[in-house]
């Protein structure tokens, strides 16, 4: 079998095919200003059980999201992935009706940075590979992680994918970006059971543009030496704790919380931040949090946002004082700045960010420079990683209690944990940051140092 | 017949009549698929028409329709499969897409003679009486008055309720499933929500309360929603909520109320007797049908049938019909939730329960509307029987983890002292384990009561029921600072 993942004949969307449709459904509608928004993406992804195939999965899709404005400036949308011509003219249809209920006092209007040249972001579209080679990689991954300890005896939850993608957006006013990409990922999520004891589970994730550099041998260390240091575990104490976040941790906890930057979010007064909030000193003064999508290490990186800004890298957060917050088109013109590159494409525009960039300035001390998470001496918990994330976070309060693994660290030795949760308020664990480590880790959600907190509190089960 | 933009040249066949007449050009579909030698090929159509709307403080903020068509297409041989999904639903669109899926097993369209397909059977159409529910669904009119006089009512309940958020949500979906070994059917489901959420702020204190109601197949729902009862309660529990303190962690009896208090058992339990997790390997009841798994005041049911439930349907998306489940009965296992590739690498028999969230998943058993029965006991009784505990009265999400390990936040709960509720907390996480939890569930409340939710697994997000009566968990770990 040599089934390639593309189908070399047929095209996905024609931004030239896509304006001309737009053009002459609106002047037969009477649509003057209009924009759009497209997606395309065309996949694969294999999973495997002992060795064998287990399922595969193929999938190819296109949606556009169609926004119009109406002689009253009110605005209205679509999505539809019916890609005909009859379904792209009953998604106008569609988008005119609902125009009729946009809040004309609130209307988006263009970007004024649609048409402005784009950063160069490295977009090279990797070759695609056959379902065998696919199976074949991720059949060998399975068994040389399982070969690692004689503990582990399966993978339960595990996928090798690789994706091309494509984005278009295109205005009235004649602004049209287009940008392709690739990428290849891998997870492994591995189970291991002893006798007499609880059966233990750890994971790793690898995501790259391509195949051939999809640090496949480092996820199955990764998962490896994760699952057997939880191989013996214990429940401990509940109290309060001195903390080790690690990089993929921290930044879990910072983007649960990143409504705090998002200029969205505080207009509708669902941030623990506030219009008045610029130049306020939110944190320890030696972190600095930026936005960078336009990061090397961001492999998912589009160019441009939904309404057609380019992407920016952005400072939110330096020597611990609330820089700057990241904007759509509206809430960019409501706080008198220009558009951030943040913005999806909506009748009410969100705004999220892209890649995260925590970082130690390094003109501020830390509270206690002795911390280090290679050698310290001193009893701390180590959190590995956040669960149930999605419950547990109060965004708009600023509480958490939060499930994640870890580990109980004793004069350097380290002793899984049972189960436990930690829970605080991010605004007080922005203020007890009493150690920024100098080395920054990349992960598949951002760049971090480890982070340590003092006196939070933990619930264990002893 | 119009022009597919994605293929230019090639002729075109798109289903925008879901009915009999599609029937020679699945046959034709299905037929190459076995004639390449699959042991079972599926074709899965769909269209949708959904609506979400929100309403922010005195606007409609979000008017937000989408429209949708496309395929998914499975193939099984032996033990394995391969699927492929499309949204286009040209004839090389579909070719081309079927093709993939037999090229993922191995297969190649018109490598074997033998056409072993005969036909399929006469269409079974579970939506010949649905055909006018999107007509007679409110239009954006009727929608946006509604969630306007929703944000209105509470208002009107306290001046410190500063943001007020109404949402409503239409999803509208025709199907049709079409298989190998003959089977054909076409379903019209309509599935409304509505939500109401707000933040009450007084000086420097602050709490978010939210709800959700959902329905089935019930065009009327939004026209019959009670705005002012749902009002009173959401901001009975956000000013109550304003002044909790957090709760202290440790571990404690807890009861838990009806209705969304279910998400435990379903977060905790459900998850576990489905055969997806069955073919893992992950699931510790693997092994543990007839055996006494949990407290024998505990008998639980997952059916697909209760009237208007969230998770109710005419069909599931394998073409069956779903069936009354019972998981178990007095502590005993007596059965899992079982879609058809979970029969073919588990053994367990179908129970109508293949789900997925649209074309562009492979069904997996999921759950439907799944409950534990109620008991003897007025909920009275279950908190009398507390000396010091926890009542949660409203439960956040949930999750589990893969070996069994759960946890859930408590939206609105209350300190037991003496049998008696006490006074409000906030923070809480219920953390455990299934296995562990499952036969400390002692005592059952006369008072079973459903609530919608949405769940999200390997086949995407699905609209279920979650429920129970008052149940009382003799010890769990209260998460907390």
């Amino acid at each position: 079998m040599n089934n390639s993942i593309t189908n070399k004949n047929r095209l996905v969307l024609d931004p030239v095919v896509l304006t001309g449709l737009l053009k002459r459904y609106s002047n037969q509608l009477e649509i003057k200003k209009w924009d759009m928004g497209a997606s395309s993406s065309n996949d694969i992804s294999v999973q495997v059980q002992q060795g064998n195939a287990k399922q595969i999965k193929g999938s190819q899709r296109n949606s556009i999201t169609l926004r119009v404005w109406n002689k009253n400036n009110q605005v209205g949308i679509t999505s539809t992935s019916d890609l005909t011509s009859e379904g792209i003219n009953k998604a106008m249809i569609g988008a005119i009706k609902a125009s009729l209920y946009g809040n004309a006092n609130e209307s988006p209007e263009f970007s004024p940075l649609a048409k402005k040249e784009l950063e160069q972001i490295n977009s090279e579209i990797s070759e695609s590979h056959t379902i065998d080679e696919l199976l074949s990689i991720l059949s060998i991954a399975e068994k040389q992680l399982i070969d690692t300890h004689q503990s582990i005896d399966s993978v339960p939850y595990n996928g090798l994918n690789e994706s091309y993608m494509e984005r278009i957006y295109i205005n009235s006013d004649g602004a049209t970006r287009h940008m392709k990409l690739s990428q290849s990922s891998i997870y492994l999520y591995a189970k291991a059971e002893e006798e007499n004891k609880k059966p233990r589970s750890a994971g790793g994730i690898r995501i790259n543009s391509n195949l051939e550099e999809l640090d496949i041998q480092s996820c199955i260390k990764e998962t490896s030496e994760k699952l057997i240091s939880h191989l013996n575990y214990k429940a401990i104490e509940t109290k309060k704790y001195l903390i080790c976040f690690t990089p993929e941790a921290f930044l879990q906890l910072i983007s649960a919380f990143s409504s705090m930057f998002n200029a969205r979010s505080i207009i509708d007064g669902l941030s623990l931040m506030n219009e008045d909030s610029i130049g306020n000193q939110i944190s320890v003064s030696n972190l600095n949090i930026s936005d960078e999508g336009l990061h090397p290490e961001n492999i998912g990186a589009f160019s441009f946002d939904g309404e057609g800004t380019p992407t920016q890298n952005i400072k939110l957060v330096s020597k611990g004082i609330l820089r700057n917050l990241l904007h759509s088109e509206a809430t960019a013109r409501r706080f008198g700045v220009k558009p951030t590159g943040h913005a999806g494409l909506g009748a009410k525009v969100s705004v999220s960010p892209d890649w995260l960039v925590i970082s130690k300035s390094e003109s501020e001390m830390d509270k206690d420079e002795s911390l280090s998470v290679i050698d310290t001496q001193k009893e701390y918990i180590l959190i590995d990683e956040l669960s149930a994330i999605h419950s547990g976070v109060k965004a708009s309060q600023g509480s958490f209690s939060l499930p994640f693994d870890g580990w109980i660290v004793n004069t350097g030795k380290k002793t899984s944990i049972e189960a436990a949760t930690v829970a605080g308020d991010i605004l007080k664990v922005l203020k007890s940051i009493v150690k920024i480590e100098n080395k920054q880790f990349v992960t598949h959600q951002g760049i971090s140092p480890h982070v340590w907190v003092e006196n939070v509190s933990i619930t264990g089960e002893a | 017949m119009t022009n597919s933009l994605l293929t230019k040249t090639n002729e075109n066949l798109l289903f925008h009549t879901f009915d009999e007449t599609l029937k020679p050009q699945i046959e034709e579909l299905l037929s190459l698929g076995r004639s390449a030698g699959a042991d079972l090929v599926e074709i899965f159509l769909e269209k949708s028409d959904n609506i979400s709307l929100l309403a922010e403080q005195d606007d409609i903020s979000n008017v937000s329709p989408s429209l949708g068509i496309g395929a998914g297409i499975r193939v099984f041989l032996g033990k394995k499969d391969g699927f492929v999904s499309t949204n286009d639903l040209s004839k090389p669109g579909l070719l081309f897409a079927l093709n993939q899926a037999l090229g993922m097993l191995g297969l190649v369209t018109g490598s074997k003679n033998i056409d072993k397909f005969e036909g399929l059977l006469d269409l079974n159409d579970f939506g010949s009486n649905k055909n006018n529910w999107l007509d007679h669904s409110p239009d954006l009119d009727e929608s946006t008055v509604k969630l306007l006089e929703a944000t209105k009512s509470l208002a009107n309940k306290n001046s410190n309720l500063q943001v007020r958020r109404a949402s409503y949500s239409r999803s509208w979906q025709e199907v049709i499933v079409a298989a190998s070994d003959g089977v054909f059917a076409r379903d019209i489901r309509l599935h409304q929500t509505v939500g109401i959420n707000v933040i009450a702020q007084q000086d420097k204190n602050r709490s978010t309360s939210a709800r959700r109601y959902g329905t089935s197949g019930n065009p009327d729902d939004l026209r019959n929603w009670n705005i002012e009862k749902s009002a009173s309660d959401l901001n009975e529990s956000a000013q109550k909520m304003l002044y909790a303190g957090y709760v202290e962690a440790g571990q404690m009896p807890v009861v838990l109320a009806n209705k969304f208090g279910g998400v435990i058992f379903h977060e905790a339990c459900g998850h576990l007797l489905e055969t997806t997790q069955l073919e893992r390997g992950t699931s510790p009841f693997n092994e543990s049908i007839n055996k006494q798994i949990a407290h024998k005041a505990v008998s639980a049911v997952d059916e697909g049938l209760s009237n208007y439930a969230f998770g109710s349907l005419s069909m599931d998306d394998e073409g069956m019909e779903p069936q009354n489940t019972v998981l178990i009965e007095n502590g005993i296992l007596k059965k899992f939730l079982s879609d058809r590739a979970g029969f073919l690498r588990t053994g367990h028999p179908r129970t109508g329960s293949g789900r997925r969230q649209n074309f562009s998943f492979a069904a997996a058993s999921r759950m439907r509307n799944t409950y534990i029965k109620q008991g003897d006991y007025t909920p009275e009784e279950l908190i009398r029987s507390v000396d010091n505990g926890l009542y949660c009265k409203s439960m956040g999400g949930g999750s589990v983890g893969p070996t069994g390990q759960f946890n859930f936040s408590v939206e609105e709960g209350y300190l037991i002292k003496n049998g008696k509720l006490d006074s409000p907390v906030k923070g809480a996480t219920l953390i455990g384990e299934a296995k562990e939890i499952l036969p400390r569930i002692s005592m059952c409340a006369n008072d079973l009561d459903l609530a919608a939710g949405f769940c999200g697994s390997v086949s995407g997000s699905v609209n279920v029921t979650v429920g129970q009566p008052h149940i009382k968990v003799d010890s769990i770990t209260v998460g907390g600072r």
